[in-house]
């Protein structure tokens, strides 16, 4: 007890170990706290487009008299809300679309629409929690540790710390767990607070917890077991900082050309290209071109009657659909060979502790792959019951009334 | 001048004897390495793509068989913005803004696909440009070489052999600043390499690897001095450590949250929704008897003298989607104007901080030189846009010039109905040629002196502030 009171004033005292604290310590609250204004712009974002996209469906239904205008006109808000935790890691969500305004057109011409914002901004990066806790704080654990032999053995103390306890790496190690800890706490000490403020579960917050706890396990651990090896002060910083160069540089940007490489995916572009082609070219071709491949997939409408009235809006929904399934291999693909890389990079974040916890944060946080994909599968699936609902109208009995439409499906978001 | 050359190739043989410099400056040529290779394969072979992409497009719009003018319209047309040569080394905004649009009636498309779309999520680093490489992480290579050039020394108090023995301790600081420039320069010669591969116009050329020089000359400098005014190469490290942190990564991030703060501006989302509620006053210009359209009717009636539109000689509806489709262009064109303004104005709002840190300086000028900016990418969505507009009026006057009112209105009564209801494969010439030039280099150069004029002042600044430190050696070397 006395040595750790006596470590902890030594701490205190030693002004670089004061400003990494302090340092650690103000990075970590301005993330966290620009991270939760930032998903409380993007809740409060939500709700107004909503508004605007609700209010502007109700007028342009006001005026329609057919199933087929009125799927014309509306549109439709999807959106992934925010986690409680996505404040501590931004993940994909720059990059990435989480909301869209859908049409009961081809879906594959409106689901990679993304709001990119200022390129050039988007460019710089957002700083996050994810990033300090992953990728600076090794930086700072490695200023703390790497001069602790040095710096008694030059203030001639590290004989006589040896000789008189009989055991100078034990202190030694004391000392580093105990700075180490020292930093943890202030790191943890603003994301604890805006976790709690944020409502996020105690699962995902522990999560976290672990996650970083690792990260400062292993630089602690990779620390001492350089220094106990090297007793030059700069020798053992420059190695633990190449060290760090590799873990969190250049093995990620060669993993992620492994990643890439390890399936290929089908061009977005060409994706594209082909869906508006064969949408375009709908107009030109006879209707059985249309009908018999949307039949085949939809049997339920096979026999019905259609409705024609002045425009065939069957035909047209129908070609839009027929559009959609010209690439809907290609769209497979694409998802799965997205899912397939972010599985490799995975693996390969198991060699690179800054990485697993950048990934684990963003896992926590929601903000990952897995749940982009869910997302976009939820867009999907709104999509087809958009499509189910207009189709009773389009080819079935249901008429044609503001009653009907009443039921018109309303976005869900999906929950993990 | 001699000895500050035994000094500096003294340094050079301990960095080679201690392994560890020679180690991670390998380790940083072989990233650079890799990400000169990526990038530069991936940028040649999308160039030479999109340019045989462009000829493609033309081609079959040209190409498509006779048709009602409208559906034209909405078949649309792709452009391509070639990148220039140094978008290999300097992808900018690439890969956030695309480099095709596809153009149609009635909208203003954006990029039609992120590239950044199916990239494997590997942290901050992963998307490691060689331009990025040479902004970030050489920085940090050269101070893990160099932070305990002099304090190294002074530690051990061998500099105090040094100046005992007669030698100046401005050449002490003179000599390791040299030694590390001789490393800065090494780790240049991919770039360089990579520059004249690409084949870009010297003069660019040379402005491009400038501000590079000069910004890897900053940290050396910042580097010697911070190890000379250091008594331990730990307090040198922790410095530099900061200043890295602080310039390279929170500086650029913080003045780019500002300008989000300082200028907001609203989702693509919502500003799609403003736009609609605009549009949504001109009328649809696919009704014709719309009544946003009664006063165009009743004045072609008065102008033609006529009682009907079937007796026009133009076709109704063709005036109605010409009329109609400059109207909306007015509203989306105001729109994007807005919406291009307030970009260009935070993208200036940071230049505006890059005295703050020259990592920010660089990365304008990098982008300038590269012709990889935003301000290029916003002519280019100008010229796109003119493109679009010139050829759906084309179309459109094929409408109204070529296409008699009565077939047009008939045209979904069967199928020789819809035959006649169709005008020539000749009018899909109005398509012209669409090429994108790079700015001039006069241009580019121009406005990319301010940037590397803070450049230069952050290297005159840290030479002054090393040259004090290196002054204070001998006395403190007790301390």
């Amino acid at each position: 007890m006395d040595s750790l009171i006596r470590e902890l004033r030594f701490a205190l005292r030693d002004p670089v170990v004061v400003l990494a604290m302090v340092a650690g310590a103000l990075l970590s609250t301005f993330t966290v706290f620009s991270g939760l204004k930032e998903i409380n712009a993007e809740r409060a974002q939500i709700e107004r487009v909503q508004q605007m996209v609700d209010s502007d469906r109700a007028y342009s239904l006001g005026d329609q008299s057919d199933a087929g205008s009125a799927a014309y006109y509306a549109f439709h808000f999807t959106y992934d809300p925010p986690s409680p935790l996505a404040f501590a890691a931004r993940g994909v969500r720059d990059d990435l679309p989480w909301k869209h305004r859908i049409r009961m057109l081809a879906l594959e011409g409106q689901i990679y629409e993304t709001d990119i914002g200022n390129p050039e901004l988007s460019r710089i990066g957002k700083l996050d929690f994810a990033f300090v806790a992953a990728f600076l704080l090794p930086l700072l654990l490695i200023l703390l540790l790497h001069d602790l032999k040095a710096g008694e053995a030059r203030n001639n103390r590290w004989t006589f710390l040896s000789a008189n306890s009989g055991n100078g790496p034990r202190v030694l190690r004391g000392r580093a767990l105990l700075r180490a800890g020292l930093m943890f706490a202030c790191v943890m000490a603003p994301f604890a607070v805006a976790a709690s403020i944020s409502g996020a579960s105690a699962t995902s917050t522990f999560i976290v917890f672990g996650a970083v706890g690792v990260n400062f396990a292993f630089w602690t651990l990779l620390s001492l077991f350089v220094t106990a090896r090297i007793d030059a002060g700069p020798t053992a910083a420059a190695l633990l900082l190449g060290g760090w160069f590799f873990l969190a540089v250049a093995l990620p940007v060669g993993g992620k050309l492994i990643a890439e490489n390890a399936a290929p995916a089908p061009k977005g572009g060409e994706l594209l290209l082909t869906q508006r082609e064969a949408v375009n070219d709908a107009w030109d071709l006879s209707r059985e071109a249309t009908m018999t491949p949307f039949y085949e997939r939809h049997p339920k409408w096979a026999d019905a009657e259609p409705v024609s009235e002045g425009f065939d809006w069957y035909w047209y929904y129908a070609f839009q659909q027929v559009g959609d399934q010209t690439v809907e291999m290609m769209s497979r693909d694409l998802r799965k060979s997205v899912a397939v890389r972010d599985h490799v990079m995975g693996m390969i974040s198991l060699a690179s502790p800054p990485l697993l916890v950048d990934r684990a944060l963003a896992s926590a946080a929601q903000t990952d792959i897995v749940s982009f994909q869910r997302y976009d599968q939820c867009v999907r699936d709104f999509h087809a019951a958009l499509r189910d609902f207009h189709y009773e109208m389009l080819f079935g009995n249901t008429k044609y009334s503001a009653e009907v439409m009443e039921g018109l499906p309303r976005f869900v978001p999906c929950s993990s | 001048m001699s000895t500050v050359l035994t000094i500096a190739s003294d340094e050079w043989r301990y960095w080679v004897r201690s392994k560890l410099g020679a180690a991670v400056a390998l380790l940083a040529l072989i990233v650079i390495a890799t990400s000169l290779f990526a990038t530069m394969s991936q940028i040649t072979s999308e160039r030479l793509n999109r340019e045989s992409l462009q000829v493609k497009a033309e081609e079959t719009f040209r190409n498509q068989p006779d048709r009602h003018p409208h559906r034209m319209v909405h078949y649309g047309h792709y452009v391509f913005r070639t990148p220039a040569p140094l978008a290999a080394l300097d992808p900018g905004v690439d890969p956030y803004t695309g480099t095709v649009i596809f153009l149609e009636g009635h909208r203003q498309n954006s990029a039609t696909f992120s590239p950044s779309y199916d990239g494997a999520q590997a942290g901050p680093f992963a998307r490691l440009t060689p331009a990025l490489a040479y902004q970030l992480l050489i920085p940090l290579v050269l101070i893990i070489i160099g932070f305990g050039a002099v304090s190294r020394e002074r530690e051990a108090g061998t500099d105090r052999q040094l100046v005992t023995s007669g030698v100046s301790s401005t050449s002490i600081w003179a000599g390791k600043t040299v030694a590390l420039a001789g490393v800065g320069a090494l780790l240049l010669v991919p770039l360089l390499i990579g520059v004249i591969v690409s084949g870009a116009t010297p003069v660019v050329s040379a402005a491009f690897l400038l501000g590079y020089g000069l910004y890897l000359l900053i940290w050396v400098l910042m580097i010697s001095a911070a190890s000379a005014w250091s008594k331990r190469p730990s307090t040198a490290l922790l410095v530099l450590l900061a200043m890295w942190t602080g310039l390279s990564v929170l500086a650029p991030r913080l003045v780019a949250s500002a300008a989000n703060v300082a200028i907001p501006t609203a989702s693509q989302i919502e500003t799609d929704m403003d736009v609609l509620v605009s549009l949504r006053e001109l009328g649809d210009g696919h009704n014709a008897a719309d009544p946003a359209f009664n006063r165009l009717r009743a004045n072609l009636l008065e102008q033609y003298d006529v009682e009907t539109v079937e007796e026009l000689p133009v076709n109704f509806r063709g005036i109605v989607a010409m009329t109609s489709e400059a109207d909306l262009t007015e509203v989306l064109n105001e729109y994007a104007e807005k919406r291009m303004a307030k970009q260009a104005a935070q993208a200036n709002f940071v230049r505006s901080l890059s005295s703050v840190s020259p990592f920010i300086a660089l990365q304008a000028s990098s982008m300038t030189a590269a012709g990889t900016d935003m301000r290029t990418h916003h002519r280019f969505l100008r010229e796109a846009e003119t493109a679009r507009f010139d050829f759906v009026q084309g179309l459109n006057k094929a409408h109204a010039e070529k296409l008699s009112y009565t077939d047009d209105i008939n045209r979904n009564n069967g199928e020789e109905a819809s035959r006649r209801a169709r005008v020539s494969a000749e009018n899909w010439r109005v398509l012209r040629d669409f090429t994108f030039e790079p700015n001039p280099s006069g241009e580019r150069l121009a406005r990319m002196t301010p940037m590397l004029a803070v450049l230069l002042t952050w290297v005159i600044s840290m030479g002054f502030i090393g040259f004090i430190g290196a002054r204070r050696l001998p006395e403190v070397d007790n301390g």
